[in-house]
């Protein structure tokens, strides 16, 4: 049975998991979205007759749609939009790149423990629980207050208190399957630790995976916003979602825009990346079925 | 089993060790200090600061200090407070009952709602309930919390006036009615995003189970839908939940934090955040301490009850 | 107001508006402290008739939480607006600037005796009709313990400032005390007038430990309020003392709760939950919304902070004066004064508050010049290089300036000046940090570029400011003071040393005029506005008198009452 699942997958992986893809209308609507927004990030600015710094103090708090400032301005008179757009090369940034970085530690991690379990696993493992063991709050403040703040330390800091989870799960998948039969039989055969590992049980347990990496850009995006609140991260004049957020929140009552318009686009990221991840995992795993 | 448990137990005590240690030296070592905040308001002449410094033994080498820390430590002595002279542990009481409150409440109602939330929608999936479950705790999870609790007191508490802005208790009063009122708002913005993590958790896990061979080998045989649930999709889906749960308890505690911020709730988020902000060494390492051994305790809790119903994992 | 304050606690620490120690002159006690008689800020209610016995409670929320209640440990503002409640002074300074005795009959002068001419011999009177919470008379017994316990090598004292010259301490009778001290020393006046509570011998002559008790926890004073409880991170509960030797209290219960975020805190004020918002107030951008609410009040009262530009004077460019001109010319005061803090505060040039006896009048008005700025450097030889950056001899006009994080306003102040700045060739970066990390080393250590900061610089309501701009009291130099700016002037120097052996008021208020207009020639700080801080009151609460020589204005709950 399991063999036969294997091979299904050997004989045409890409077309079968693109059509399986394709049938996830709102992984396509994320997909989307994503691409909308990474493409607004990078090329909106250029299309837009405001820099994202430039202040107007007279023209400070103009609500949206007046004049040519779509989204209005900030506290500062500065154009939202083109701030949105800026915000948001840091923030989608950030997210993918520290959702990345903690992907390939706690995988790696996961994987070596929970296949050679004994020793290497405990030791592994007890390693998880010892980061585990400091709230993220406490880490992010220790480690921030050692070095100096920005983008690329705010991105490390966040991978470096997220790739636990991922280990966990991983480790537990893959333990409980290396016994089972389709890890003997591939070692029957003959192959190599490594490709045990990497190739017949890491992607056993690619479902949580990849439902937690899509969870981790979240928290990732978001994080970078408590970051910013606790006095690291990306500093003034530069803008990211998170510190337009959390600028926004004494003006909640007098300018709302100001709070919605980051709100949104963080919501509208996160969102589409868990649909994405969500389609990813019906498209990658070939034990299910698409009703 | 029992020589794993005293085997792991080992391992936890070792682990604390370390991440005393750890934590010690990363606080001590971080810029700034307890005295910081006397030392920029110029009450304290530069001569008041170094008697005070040095009558709080903070001058010593950090070696010291720390084995001077953790001798006490091990004898139960956990030091006190710099800021109120309180014993670190009485300081830490006095805040749990008011974490624990609002992290039980709203684990509980997350488990739940999540729990079945994730039922039913991994098996009526692409059904319309899915679908908007589904959407909801996307947008759960990517509502940032100070945001979401701000809003909630704008509407329910300045518009409408239905519910207290903030607060733990009215002072005076503290009737469990008016416990619970207090308890509605921050509740429910944790348990927000709780439920939505739930809830994907277990649509996946559950969506996983009912994949595998053996529940088609249960329907071909003809065995009742109900029993096939009940009997051996839920079982196994439950099975990863308990390591959700256990990887659950500090973020909890971090979203405890901001929840405890936006509405005035004098819990152990707020106490280690200001602990923090203070340098207040003592009451910092407590809850380092208290915090990781809960999070050691659940991981450990975790994988006994995980090797317990996973016959499939031997340990020892 | 305003000061290093973020909606995290961990930001949230009330630096740089710091104390406010007393310095009189000897015998010239009325011009003791800054007025605020007069001013805009008074309350102008009418006031009714108190009730004739305590009624009501009022809430009272603080942005940071009071955790010190032992009144002569190392505390910040908002322990202070408890020691107010529970403990008393010998005397105090009313907002008028005048010595009321309060423990003491009168307030010791020359001409009364209680004071020797050459200042050395103190008499105090005390009353005899004060008892403790517990009911033990209050005697000079608790003064004498009171001021050895500060000297207890032992005991974590805030203070030994003025405290360590008292020697001889007698008790002459249960209402009189003498001392002598070691050297006359003029602020010891106000030091005792209003930071010095006096503490209960009969009960922490008893303890083991002066450094935590009980009574650390369940403090016991001769305040109009007793302690009630506490319940951590929350608040702090304080009764009526019937028994209280002075006016009031008219209230039966004063809530001290604490309330870290400021948005919360006046949401919070808003629905009713809170009566009166004290530290850090009402922030700026609420304060036009609150003053329109139905049934609260807003007063506006000046601090005698300065909230300024602190340069590094060490540090590359800021060593040339053209420079730091030109900075100030450049810097838009009008649209951070109106558009960012809503015309709250008032524009200054001095690091004097405008109230005290000592501001110098008609400094040169500070005038927003982009075009003599550029006009400035281009003679100072400053050239425009890569990036429209200014350079001179390799050294580029760049720097970073920092501020405690979260403080949204003073963040919005930093980037207009980037702006402000650019226009004239000066590259400025942001560089902020929390207030613990800020406030240590790197302000201690002169370890920044240029900080945006609010400082009282007064020694008490005195002007004296050695500390803040004498050569000697540069601490990365070995100095002990806190002239972090690491100014350097001989001309100072001579009109500090000039100062502080006068006695002469009209003297000493030419000298530290001198002294202003060097400062402000100099440009040894870039001062923008005067110290404020909104605070909100329900309406029908009376007796709230805002005090700029206290650090808090809750300082008098006593007198407060509902009509």
């Amino acid at each position: 049975m399991t063999t036969a699942a294997l091979s299904t997958v050997q004989l045409a992986p890409g077309q079968a998991a693109w059509r399986r893809f394709r049938r996830h209308r709102l992984a396509l609507a994320g997909a989307v979205i994503i691409l909308v927004l990474v493409l607004g990030s990078a090329l909106g600015p250029y299309l837009l007759p405001f820099d994202d710094t430039y202040i107007d103090i007279l023209k400070r708090f103009a609500p949206p749609l007046s004049g040519a400032h779509i989204l209005g301005t900030d506290e500062l008179g500065r154009d939202v939009m083109a701030r949105l757009m800026m915000g948001g090369r840091v923030s989608l940034s950030i997210g993918i790149v520290a959702m990345v970085i903690a992907m390939a530690v706690g995988i790696v991690v996961g994987a070596f423990a929970g296949f050679y379990g004994g020793v290497v696993g405990a030791v592994l493992m007890r390693l998880v629980d010892a980061v585990l063991c400091f709230p993220t709050i406490f880490l992010l403040l220790a480690l921030a207050a050692l070095t100096e703040p920005g983008l690329i330390t705010t991105t490390v800091l966040i991978a470096a208190t997220a790739w636990m989870g991922v280990a966990r799960v991983v480790e537990a998948q893959v333990r409980s399957l290396r016994e089972r039969e389709f890890a003997v039989a591939a070692l029957a055969f003959g192959s190599s630790n490594l490709r045990i590992m990497f190739r017949e049980l890491v992607p056993n347990a690619i479902a949580p995976i990849v439902v937690a990496a899509t969870l981790n850009v979240a928290k990732a995006i978001l994080l970078e916003s408590y970051v910013s609140y606790l006095g690291y991260g990306i500093q003034p004049p530069a803008a990211s979602w998170g510190n337009m957020l959390n600028n926004a929140q004494i003006y909640l009552t007098s300018a709302p825009w100001l709070a919605i318009a980051p709100g949104v686009a963080i919501t509208l990221a996160v969102t589409s990346f868990n649909f994405l991840g969500d389609g990813l995992r019906d498209a990658l795993d070939p034990r299910m079925n698409i009703p | 089993m029992a020589r794993y448990v005293i085997n792991r137990l080992g391992q936890a005590i070792m682990l604390l060790v370390i991440v005393s240690a750890i934590g010690f030296a990363i606080l001590h070592l971080a810029p700034g200090g307890p005295l910081s905040q006397y030392a920029a308001s110029a009450q304290m002449t530069q001569e008041d600061l170094d008697r005070v410094t040095k009558q709080l033994g903070l001058d010593r080498p950090l070696p010291i200090q720390y084995l001077d820390w953790f001798g006490r430590m091990v004898r139960g002595d956990w030091g006190r407070s710099y800021r109120d002279g309180e014993a670190v542990l009485s300081v830490i009481g006095s805040h749990l009952g008011a974490t624990l409150e609002l992290m039980a409440t709203a684990t509980i109602i997350a488990a739940l709602l999540g729990c079945w939330i994730g039922i039913l929608g991994a098996l009526r999936r692409y059904s319309l309930f899915d679908s908007l479950a589904t959407v909801g705790a996307m947008i759960a999870l990517s509502i940032p919390t100070f945001w979401f609790g701000l809003v909630m007191i704008y509407v329910f508490s300045v518009k409408l006036g239905w519910l207290p802005a903030g607060n733990r208790e009215t002072v005076g009063d503290g009737s469990l009615l008016d416990l619970l009122h207090h308890l509605i708002a921050p509740a429910l913005v944790l348990a927000l995003v709780e439920t939505a993590m739930w809830g994907r958790f277990m649509r996946s896990s559950m969506l996983e189970v009912i994949n595998q061979d053996y529940i088609r080998t249960a329907r071909a045989k003809g065995m009742p839908e109900w029993r096939i649930l009940t009997l051996h999709a839920l079982r196994n889906a439950l099975l990863p939940m308990i390591t959700v749960a256990g990887l659950q308890f500090p973020t909890v505690l971090g979203g405890a934090l901001v929840a405890e911020t936006v509405f005035t709730w004098p819990g152990m988020g707020r106490l280690f955040l200001d602990s923090i902000g203070y340098r207040d060494y003592p009451v910092v390492m407590g809850i380092l301490m208290f915090s990781a051994t809960m999070v050691l305790i659940g991981s450990l809790l975790a994988d006994i009850l995980y090797a317990v119903v996973d016959p499939r994992i031997r340990v020892g | 107001m305003a000061d290093e304050t973020g909606r995290f606690g961990v930001l949230a620490l009330r630096f740089g508006a710091p104390s406010r120690r007393r310095f009189i002159q000897l015998g010239a006690g009325a011009a003791a402290g800054l007025s605020l008689s007069g001013s805009a800020f008074a309350q102008v209610e009418r006031p009714t008739n108190p009730p004739d016995k305590p009624r009501g409670q009022v809430i009272a929320a603080l942005s940071q939480e009071p955790t010190v209640f032992h009144p002569l440990m190392p505390g910040i503002e908002v322990d202070q607006g408890i020691w107010w409640q529970v403990f008393s002074p010998l005397w105090f300074i009313d907002p008028d600037g005048k010595f009321i005795p309060d423990l003491a009959r009168e307030v010791p002068t020359v001409e009364n005796g209680g004071l020797s001419a050459d200042g050395l011999t103190w008499k105090i009177k005390l009353r005899s009709d004060v008892k403790w919470h517990d009911g033990t008379p209050f005697t000079a017994d608790d003064v004498k313990f009171s001021l050895e316990l500060i000297n207890n090598p032992d005991f974590r004292a805030r203070s030994r400032v003025g405290h360590s010259l008292v020697k001889d301490i007698k008790v002459v009778a249960p209402d009189e005390i003498h001392w002598r001290m070691e050297a006359p020393y003029s602020p010891y006046m106000s030091i005792l007038g209003s930071l010095t509570f006096i503490v209960p011998k009969h009960i922490l002559e008893k303890v083991s430990d002066p450094n935590s008790s009980p009574f650390h926890n369940a403090p016991v004073g001769t305040g109009p309020f007793r302690w009630g409880e506490r319940v951590p991170g929350d608040h702090i509960l304080l009764n009526a003392h019937a028994g209280y030797h002075g006016k009031g209290p008219y209230l039966e219960r004063v809530v001290f709760k604490y309330i870290p975020d400021l948005t919360v805190l006046y949401t919070q004020f808003r629905t009713g939950q809170v009566d009166y918002t004290g530290l850090q107030g009402v922030l700026p951008n609420f304060v036009q919304e609150a003053k329109t609410l139905k049934g609260r009040k807003i007063f506006v009262s000046a601090t005698s902070s300065v909230e300024h530009i602190a340069p590094n004077l060490e540090f590359g460019p800021f060593a040339d004066r053209a420079v730091r001109e030109a900075l100030y010319l450049a810097i838009n005061k009008q649209a951070i004064v109106d558009a960012l803090y809503y015309g709250l505060p008032t524009q200054t040039e001095s690091f004097v508050p405008q109230q005290a006896w000592s501001f110098q009048q008609g400094l040169p008005q500070h005038k927003y010049d982009p075009a003599k700025a550029n006009a400035l450097l281009d003679a100072a030889g400053w050239v425009r290089g890569s990036g429209g950056v200014r350079e001179k001899g390799g050294v580029k006009l760049e720097f970073t300036n920092s501020t405690t994080s979260g403080n949204a306003v003073r963040e919005q102040t930093q980037q207009l000046l980037i702006q402000d700045w650019r226009a004239i060739g000066a590259a400025m970066r942001v560089n902020n940090m929390p207030a613990a990390v800020i406030w240590g080393d790197f302000w201690q250590q002169s370890k920044f570029n240029s900080v945006l900061v609010s400082v009282n610089f007064m020694l008490g309501s005195d002007p004296d400011v050695t500390p803040r701009f004498g050569s000697g009291a540069i601490p990365a130099k070995g100095g002990r003071g806190y002239n972090t700016y690491q100014y350097r002037s001989p001309e100072a120097d001579r009109l500090l040393a000039e100062g502080a052996r006068q006695f002469d008021l009209a003297q000493r208020k030419a000298t530290y005029g001198d002294l202003q207009k060097l400062i402000r020639n100099d440009l040894a700080i870039l001062p923008l506005f005067q110290g404020f801080i909104a605070e909100g009151v329900k309406e029908g609460l009376q007796g709230f008198r805002p005090n700029i020589n206290t650090s808090i204005n809750c300082w008098n709950i006593r007198e407060w009452y509902w009509t």
